[in-house]
């Protein structure tokens, strides 16, 4: 959710965060999240983006080609490796499905519906993983992946303020969000955001636009949800 | 330094090493970094695999996906990135990335799902280099596994049914395309002038795109639209393939020798002729047009029966 956010802020558009136990039914395609204007919904990061564009707002507009190329493969780098590395390490590993995933995902449900609700979605998320051959991966080598993704990120950034230099771009929104979730949220080790703390600049970059863009609009409150919204994007 | 390697992988066809693109990304990353290795390709054997392809054998250790490959030569010293930068590397992670998300569904649609190429071209091919009765089984599991990969990774909602998905996987196969030839531009590799691991990628995903003669090929078409990245594919099987040595070059290479052999021997035949010619008009210089119509009736006469040989 926070990547949505930092873009949205990003785009200097103003917006309010709600969080709903039924999101992902009231989303058009079932993924969180979604925004709502007007009489319009709108889902998935991609379409919002195309949507904020033709509405007259877009970030990578003083892109080159072969940037905008960059762009989108660093893209795909993040939601390759690190989202399929935190549904692993929520769902797959046994002792941090049992302990945390399980209750905050059915926590909005009374018992039964709770415990099979998180059933289904483990269920569901096994298969993808099988699918695309995480399934015989160990946690370890999902946390050397999320390692090595960190590294091509942090080498990608290097001292610039901005992926793309002096502009933020839809990458920096997404990898913030990422980020920003798996340094706050608590797991049962501290693996993985011990992971992402070894990159320096990786970790500057998420507290310069947290600066800048969430905390500038005042309300703590703003910064809470953004907290309490990026435990429920993790039950994605 | 390296004990001997071998690499078990899926053969050729169409003038390509390989038709598998796993297979063919690690063999042209060996190539590239001058890797000595032994190929086998997987013929009518039983100890052929259970479908777990490429399988790297070194001494005693077994290693099969291709990125655990790519990190095992790596290791052994056989680095195709030695002179990239930092940022070039992690570049090289994304586009592979790219290449994975986007590129691969509608590569393993068009070999193992859409109907008509599955059952063409696909299933006789894969069955016919495996031992039966697994050969019944085999390509049908392989099928499953693609459309279910698929189905799992690009189909979820708002997309519902197969044809919507279909749809979605080769338009965003066809922008991959594009964002790969605007990153690769007039340049002869990714990176420069050597190849390096996304080359490998690049290769062993576009080739059998661009090779493979299926009925169906919106992909195929779109990519011959894209001049630098067919110049690519043509380069890397030019200098690093065309030059192999017997041992595992494919079919489709020995006719091409033998009809090279033909035409060979035609062209020796007819300099000989032209010789022979050259003879006897010094020698007899009087009554040149008679041997002329003579020796060129000849030479229709010797013509004709080597383009019979030579025509299937």
């Amino acid at each position: 959710t926070l990547c949505f956010q930092a873009f949205l802020q990003m785009c200097n558009l103003p917006i309010r965060v709600v969080c709903r136990a039924n999101a992902e039914y009231m989303s058009p395609s079932g993924k969180l999240p979604f925004i709502h204007v007007g009489n319009q919904v709108v889902s998935e990061l991609g379409p919002i983006v195309q949507f904020v564009k033709a509405k007259g707002h877009s970030l990578s507009d003083g892109l080159d080609e072969v940037q905008k190329a960059e762009m989108k493969a660093y893209m795909e780098l993040v939601n390759n490796m690190l989202l399929t590395a935190e549904l692993y390490l929520q769902w797959c590993d046994d002792v941090t499905v049992e302990e945390i995933t399980h209750p905050r995902y059915g926590s909005p449900y009374p018992w039964p519906l709770n415990r099979i609700l998180s059933y289904q979605k483990q269920w569901e998320v096994r298969r993808k993983m099988k699918a695309i051959g995480w399934a015989g991966k160990t946690p370890q080598q999902v946390l050397e992946d999320v390692d090595q993704c960190c590294q091509a990120l942090s080498q990608r950034l290097g001292t610039q303020p901005y992926f793309f230099n002096k502009q933020p771009t839809e990458l920096d929104a997404l990898v913030f969000g990422h980020l920003f979730t798996i340094l706050t949220t608590q797991l049962i080790t501290d693996e993985l955001s011990e992971k992402v703390k070894n990159y320096s600049n990786l970790t500057a970059f998420c507290r310069r636009i947290e600066q800048q863009y969430f905390e500038g609009h005042n309300k703590e409150s703003s910064a809470t949800v953004a907290a309490r919204s990026a435990k429920r994007s993790l039950l994605r | 330094m390296a004990a001997p390697m071998e690499l078990s992988c899926w053969g050729g066809d169409w003038g390509l090493p390989s038709l598998h693109p796993e297979s063919l990304t690690v063999m042209a990353y060996a190539k590239f970094s001058g890797a000595p290795l032994t190929v086998n390709t997987i013929n009518n054997s039983w100890r052929a695999s259970k479908g777990d392809v490429p399988v790297l054998t070194s001494e005693d250790i077994v290693i099969s996906q291709p990125a655990k490959i790519l990190n095992f030569l790596r290791k052994q010293k056989y680095n195709a990135d030695y002179e990239l930068s930092a940022k070039q590397g992690a570049d090289t992670l994304a586009y592979i990335a790219l290449l994975e998300e986007k590129l691969l569904p509608a590569l393993l649609h068009t070999f193992w799902v859409e109907a008509e190429n599955y059952c063409s071209v696909t299933k006789p091919w894969f069955a016919s280099r495996i031992a039966f009765p697994l050969s019944l089984y085999l390509p049908g599991k392989k099928s499953r596994e693609a459309l279910n990969r698929i189905l799992l990774t690009r189909g979820g909602p708002p997309l519902y049914s197969l044809t919507e998905v279909e749809a979605q996987i080769y338009r965003d196969a066809k922008e991959c395309l594009n964002l790969l030839s605007k990153r690769l531009g007039t340049s002869q590799f990714f990176f420069g002038d050597t190849p390096t691991t996304l080359d490998a990628f690049a290769f062993g995903f576009l080739a059998p795109i661009y090779k493979v003669c299926f009925p169906r090929v919106q992909l195929q078409e779109h990519l011959k639209q894209l001049p630098n990245l067919c110049r690519f594919c043509d380069d890397i099987l030019a200098c690093y393939f065309r030059l192999t040595v017997s041992g595992h070059s494919p079919a489709g290479q020995d006719t091409a020798d033998a009809n090279l052999q033909k035409l060979t021997q035609l062209v020796n035949k007819e300099s000989n002729l032209i010789e022979k010619m050259d003879d006897n008009l010094r020698k007899s210089p009087q009554h040149p047009p008679r041997n002329l119509t003579t020796l060129k009736l000849a030479a229709g006469g010797e013509e004709g029966s080597p383009l019979n040989r030579l025509s299937p």
